[in-house]
């Protein structure tokens, strides 16, 4: 019997046509877990101190609860809108050309760089009763400011740039024979951009909801000055968290803090599965 | 089954002064052609020649401003895409790449009006015998980015077939594969054609692909057609100077004519088009035309061997004579090169067998 040893057991080192991934897989790593792993691992690590029982208690809390449906659902339908919308606008700014369409290209990363505050107080000044748009819709009975609806306009704001952004480039280069084979075989236009365009579409979509969701999810600065923040109605989780924490309850900050995370992991899994799925469904490997 | 398999007569096309252009360039000028019922015509001619343009415009994805397109009479430039079932394959082949092989080639059936749609059972059956008939039987189930460049060339093929089409339109076809699958695909496309009896239309960069390939060829030059006709008409009576020369392989003389001849390599030719006219012309000799003489003949002029290519049915020889800066091609028997005639720097006497001469106004 012969003895193995080390170096036959693993598989033999190679040398790399891409050099240098010993050293740039280190530096992600510990750039990664600086700046991502370590404080969310924080969170986990104040909120296990509650012990289970306490922590169950906190969490299940009707105000926490309230919250937390408010700032998923909210980030949830804007979200949703963003994509429908977005994609409208991505479409226009593609494929047609018109005066005032590279303004409007840009005016569509405001949201970007513009100071959430910002928005929140524009938003507010406009629905309030006594507001441009609020003074019209408060009488026949649609009241945005200090409602959830108010959250939602402000989310679809923020998420805007998030989905045309991300559908722009690809919607950009999609290959225009594509859409002229499928109308000499006879498709009609409708046709032709639900069945040939849209499910190229998908994968820049999903991916530009995502983006629109978690950002959505995380908002704050627009968002508290819009809702009104009535406990139980219009009072968003990471508010909740801020309340929380000036009260110097800070096990329960960090208790909502760790369901949030735990939910927004969830949901961006399952939307990176659908992603996978919908590459392979297509026959590309990965 | 009725109407199953009872094939349509092939439909005649009249292409009619048609013109398009793009700001000041004209794509195509005053272009006039037939295309008769079941023929397959190649359009031929470098890019920018308007050839892929003029098919666009016969399958109604380019509008042009001036001129009709006729189906079996029919003015066609009013009808819809759709109405016009004209079979398109795309240089790119432009498969749907999120659907399978069955699906791209069922897309046209299914996206038809309720009624003229046919069954799902009928689909099935006919996108089968499609791809049998496109020789990818069991392929249904993949995705164009599992296959070769060929393959995906057939399921386009098939597609297009799939509508019943009254014209069969190829773009490139055989632009985008490596030469060996050209070839086969080539013979198979021509057997595909007799198959099905469709008036087809490719277009094409490759003379020897057109020659080859087409019943008749259109050779096309800067929005215009230059000459139409079968392909022992274009290779035995090119028309233009710029077919000869679009044909390739052949060495230009500039020369003066006199009452309707002129002179090239020492022997006399007449100019065909033009009985008696004397002025400046341009003259064509192939290489198979050029003979190289024994230097005891002494006929022709005088010539030097530049260099050899002894390769293939024929031996090529560069040779340079005085006065001229290119040197002429000649393709000789190889028995001349085995013979040992053909040494580097020797002198020779070559003349021409036969020149296609034109006046040059």
């Amino acid at each position: 019997m012969s003895t193995l040893s080390l170096a036959d057991v693993l598989p033999k080192r190679s040398p790399s046509v891409l050099p240098g991934f010993g050293l740039t897989m280190g530096l992600t790593l510990t750039w990664l877990s600086l700046i991502i792993l370590i404080p969310l691992a924080g969170v986990f690590i104040t909120s296990a101190g509650l012990g289970w029982t306490e922590f169950w208690r906190l969490a299940s809390d009707a105000r926490t609860v309230a919250a937390l449906k408010l700032s998923f659902g909210t980030a949830l339908i804007a979200a949703g809108l963003n994509a429908v919308f977005g994609l409208l606008v991505a479409w226009v700014l593609v494929r047609y050309s018109f005066p005032g369409k590279r303004l409007l290209d840009a005016a569509i990363d405001l949201p970007f760089a513009l100071p959430t505050a910002v928005a929140g107080l524009a938003f507010t000044a406009l629905y309030a009763p006594n507001g441009w748009l609020g003074s019209w819709l408060v009488p026949l009975g649609l009241k945005v400011a200090f409602t959830p609806l108010g959250i939602v306009v402000a989310l679809v704001f923020i998420g805007l740039p998030f989905v045309v952004r991300t559908v722009q480039p690809v919607l950009a280069d999609f290959d225009k024979e594509l859409e002229e084979a499928a109308a000499t075989l006879g498709a009609t236009r409708f046709q032709t951009v639900r069945r040939i365009v849209l499910p190229a579409l998908m994968p820049p979509l999903l991916t530009g909801f995502a983006l629109a969701f978690a950002r959505g999810v995380g908002e704050y600065g627009s968002i508290i000055f819009i809702a009104g923040n009535i406990p139980y109605v219009s009072e968003i989780a990471p508010l909740l968290i801020v309340i929380r924490l000036e009260e110097f309850n800070y096990a329960g900050a960090t208790a909502v803090a760790a369901i949030m995370l735990v939910i927004s992991f969830a949901l961006l899994f399952v939307i990176n599965l659908l992603q996978a799925w919908n590459r392979r469904r297509i026959g590309l490997a990965g | 089954m009725p109407g199953e398999g009872a094939r349509r007569a092939p439909v005649r096309i009249d292409v009619e002064e048609l013109g398009k252009s793009y700001g000041s360039f004209a794509a195509l000028d005053n272009v006039s052609l037939t295309v008769r019922p079941g023929e397959l015509l190649a359009l031929l001619g470098p890019s920018g020649s308007g050839k892929t343009t003029l098919l666009r415009a016969i399958a109604g994805l380019t509008a042009t401003e001036e001129g009709t397109i006729r189906f079996d009479g029919e003015d066609a430039t009013t009808l819809s895409l759709r109405e016009r079932r004209v079979g398109f394959v795309f240089q790119q082949y432009a498969l749907f790449r999120h659907m399978t092989v069955f699906d791209n080639v069922a897309f046209g059936l299914r996206v038809r009006p309720q009624g003229e749609r046919p069954r799902a059972g009928e689909i099935a059956r006919r996108v089968r015998r499609l791809l049998e008939l496109v020789q990818l039987p069991g392929l249904e189930k993949r995705f164009p980015s599992q296959l070769s460049g060929g393959q995906r060339q057939r399921v386009a093929l098939a597609r297009a077939l799939a509508i019943e089409p009254n014209v069969l339109l190829l773009d490139e076809p055989f632009g985008a594969l490596d030469a060996k699958v050209r070839k086969e695909l080539r013979r198979w496309l021509r057997e595909l054609h007799t198959e099905t009896g469709l008036t087809t239309i490719f277009v094409t960069h490759d003379q020897e692909e057109a020659l080859e390939l087409a019943d008749r060829v259109v050779i096309m030059r800067e929005g215009k057609v230059e000459q139409i006709g079968t392909p022992a008409d274009i290779y035995d009576e090119p028309a233009t100077p710029y077919v000869c020369e679009f044909l390739g392989g052949v060495a230009r003389f500039e020369t003066k004519a006199k009452d309707g001849e002129a002179d090239i390599l020492g022997s006399t030719f007449p100019i065909e088009s033009d009985g008696d006219y004397s002025g400046p012309a341009l003259a064509y000799v192939r290489a198979h035309e050029i003979e190289i003489v024994s230097r005891e003949l002494a006929e022709g002029v005088p010539a030097v061997i530049r260099a050899v290519r002894p390769f293939g049915p024929t031996v090529t020889v560069e040779l340079s004579i005085e006065g001229r800066a290119e040197r002429i091609e000649a393709e000789v028997p190889r028995e001349l090169h085995s013979g040992g005639e053909l040494g580097l720097g020797q002198g020779v006497f070559i003349r021409a067998v036969s020149a296609r001469i034109f006046p040059v106004n």
